[in-house]
């Protein structure tokens, strides 16, 4: 085997280091190609989430879906269901499948900036777990479709602003007047001179302002005599009160009347008792009474049947006796 | 790895095959490569079209060379060993230096960037998409074409010159496996090796610039990384590397139509990087579309 030319110097231990590159180079890549099949999620364990949505506008095969900021799974699938709705199928990681319950909400959203983001939320993590390949409609949150909504609101506002900023408009007119108003609150008449108008009256309310102050110097005046009565009337009082509460005073002496109309007042108790028993005797005089008039009416039934007997015989005598013809009988 | 006898007659009809590309100098003759001269290939698109022809056939050779189990033999191991060596140790630390401070410099840009604009969360795709999928693989072509296989290929012209892959012909050797393949192989190999170090250093390197040296990031960033890196993406990446590293290793080892037993002028040298540059970036060009559309 003829040599080429020129042979560049022989190398100490060649084929080793040859051998060590290649090493080198097969570990770089395998270890390159093991890297990129764990992010890829090749050697996870995973659930499937089956989320539902109107659209799938901005979800891409292999982006993350979030729980709290945290990725816990990614897209695997997406296909167009029977109805027409975007069926998007999500690994969820089996470590991580514990966060997502029957009562999870799942969100997809889209930012002005950035891609669509699934986002998966749990209130109650006391509920059951969500079961693999459950099926959950996705809720589509959508900033870029706020915005024309937002721009015909702005744009009303901004109507606004021009009518309020218009030349006649009535908060110019305000603003004007309002530029009169403080250039007569720096004018020499100050703010009594906007509030009333005119000069004159405004030197009136001075002079009403200084008749005031020496109004208010008598009251002064007045308010230290009455200082005075009330002093004095203090005084009395004092005195008011150790006559009322005193040693002998009024309260005292009541006192001692209360004391003697007590014992007036036992006395008349006793005497009413004794008027009690009075009237008890009284009632059994009363029942003998009624005893009597019970036999009374019977006497006098008798003396009536008697009377009526000595009539009849009055009658029969003067019937019989020949002088008197006159039947009438007189009564007395 | 079969062992067959040289002056076997299926031996003696691929050596017949081999013969046109591997001596096209002496076979064709000097007359037949003034013909075949790129400065009038403008003039004329079937010559431009056969020069490109005798390069395709050229790496077509190599190809059915580097997959055929009887270029490993054991005596041909050290042809193969030696290039390998001198076309990636040698440059290694300057290129450890050179990837190391270029990525650097892009990561603190593209993060410092990122963080301005409030977009910190896009700085690590950006920066995956750009630095390794993109930018480290055409540096490494470059860097590899630069310096070591228009160098070797530079080599090979002067031995075709002076007549030794001829003489190594007649004498019953076999010029294509004995020197043009190891040559061919330690290209690819540089290219594949060089390009895996510095993405996975540049990997490395951001991550420390994302969060220093934690490990708390580790998921995140795997997370983030493997999201980039998609089953397409990823292929499209693997394609792309080898096909720079057949460029950078064929092309400045293929005949030069342009030989015509003059030594070869700095003119030329530069026609031929820019020949390669237009490959490597239609292979660029490539990938882009086919990654973003």
């Amino acid at each position: 085997m003829p040599e080429p030319i020129e042979s560049p110097p022989p190398v100490r231990h060649l084929e080793l280091k040859a051998r060590l590159l290649l090493l080198a180079m097969v570990l770089l890549v395998s270890g390159a190609v093991g890297y990129l099949m764990y992010a890829r999620g090749a050697f996870e364990r995973t659930q499937q989430v089956v989320l539902v949505a109107d659209d799938s506008e901005g979800i891409v095969v292999g982006m993350s879906m979030t729980f709290y900021g945290f990725p816990i799974g990614r897209v695997g699938r997406i296909e167009l269901s029977p109805d027409g709705n975007a069926r998007i199928i999500v690994d969820v990681r089996h470590t991580d499948a514990h966060w997502l319950r029957t009562s999870s909400v799942f969100t997809i959203e889209s930012g002005l900036v950035g891609g669509t983001k699934i986002r998966a939320f749990t209130g109650v993590l006391s509920d059951p777990l969500l079961p693999d390949g459950a099926e959950r409609k996705a809720l589509r949150g959508d900033a870029a479709a706020e915005i024309p909504r937002m721009v015909a609101s702005v744009r009303e506002l901004v109507n606004n602003l021009g009518a309020l900023t218009n030349q006649d408009a009535p908060l110019n007119a305000s603003l004007r007047n309002l530029q009169l108003a403080a250039e007569r609150l720096n004018g020499p008449r100050g703010a009594i001179g906007v509030l009333l108008g005119n000069d004159a009256d405004a030197r009136r309310l001075s002079q009403a302002l200084e008749r005031t102050n020496t109004l208010l110097a008598r009251v002064d005046g007045l308010v230290l005599r009455a200082d005075g009565i009330a002093q004095r009337t203090d005084g009395m009082i004092a005195r008011a009160d150790q006559q009322v509460f005193g040693q002998d005073g009024v309260v005292s002496e009541t006192r001692a009347t209360v004391v003697q109309l007590n014992g007036l007042l036992a006395d008349a108790r006793n005497s009413l008792k004794k008027v009690d028993a009075v009237l008890v005797e009284a009632q059994a005089i009363g029942a003998n009474t009624r005893e009597a008039t019970t036999d009374l009416g019977s006497l006098r039934a008798e003396v009536e049947s008697s009377l009526r007997k000595v009539e009849h015989l009055v009658n029969e005598i003067n019937r019989k006796w020949p002088f008197a013809r006159d039947t009438q009988i007189k009564l007395p | 790895m079969t062992e067959t006898d040289p002056s076997s007659g299926a031996d003696r009809a691929s050596r017949r095959g081999l013969t046109r590309v591997v001596d096209a100098g002496i076979e064709l003759g000097d007359n037949a490569l003034l013909h075949l001269d790129p400065a009038r290939w403008s003039r004329s698109p079937a010559r431009w079209l056969l020069g490109w022809w005798m390069v395709a056939q050229f790496a077509a050779q190599m190809l059915v060379l580097a997959l055929s189990p009887t270029s490993y033999r054991r005596h041909q191991r050290p042809f193969i060993y030696r290039q390998l060596y001198a076309s990636t140790a040698p440059t290694l630390p300057g290129f450890v230096a050179l990837s190391a401070l270029l990525s650097l410099v892009i990561i603190r840009i593209v993060i410092a960037s990122a963080a301005a604009y409030g977009l910190s969360q896009y700085a690590l795709d950006v920066l995956v998409r750009t630095l390794v999928v993109e930018l480290l693989p055409l540096l490494v072509a470059l860097y590899v074409a630069l310096r070591f296989t228009m160098p070797s290929g530079e080599e090979v012209a002067d031995m075709r010159q002076q007549g030794v892959l001829h003489a190594i012909w007649q004498g019953g050797g076999d010029p294509a496996r004995d020197l043009l393949l190891p040559r061919v192989l330690a290209g690819v190999f540089s290219v594949v090796f060089l390009a895996a170090l510095s993405a996975v250093l540049a990997l490395v390197m951001t991550y420390v610039s994302l969060y220093g040296f934690t490990g708390w990031g580790f998921a995140a960033y795997t997370r983030d990384v493997g999201q980039v890196f998609t089953p397409a993406a990823t292929l499209i990446l693997g394609l792309k590397a080898f096909f720079f590293s057949l460029v950078v290793a064929i092309l400045p080892i293929a005949p030069n139509p342009r030989y015509d037993g003059a030594p070869l002028r700095p003119r030329d040298e530069i026609s031929q990087l820019g020949r390669l540059f237009a490959l490597i970036l239609l292979i660029e060009v490539l990938s882009l579309v086919g990654n973003y559309y």
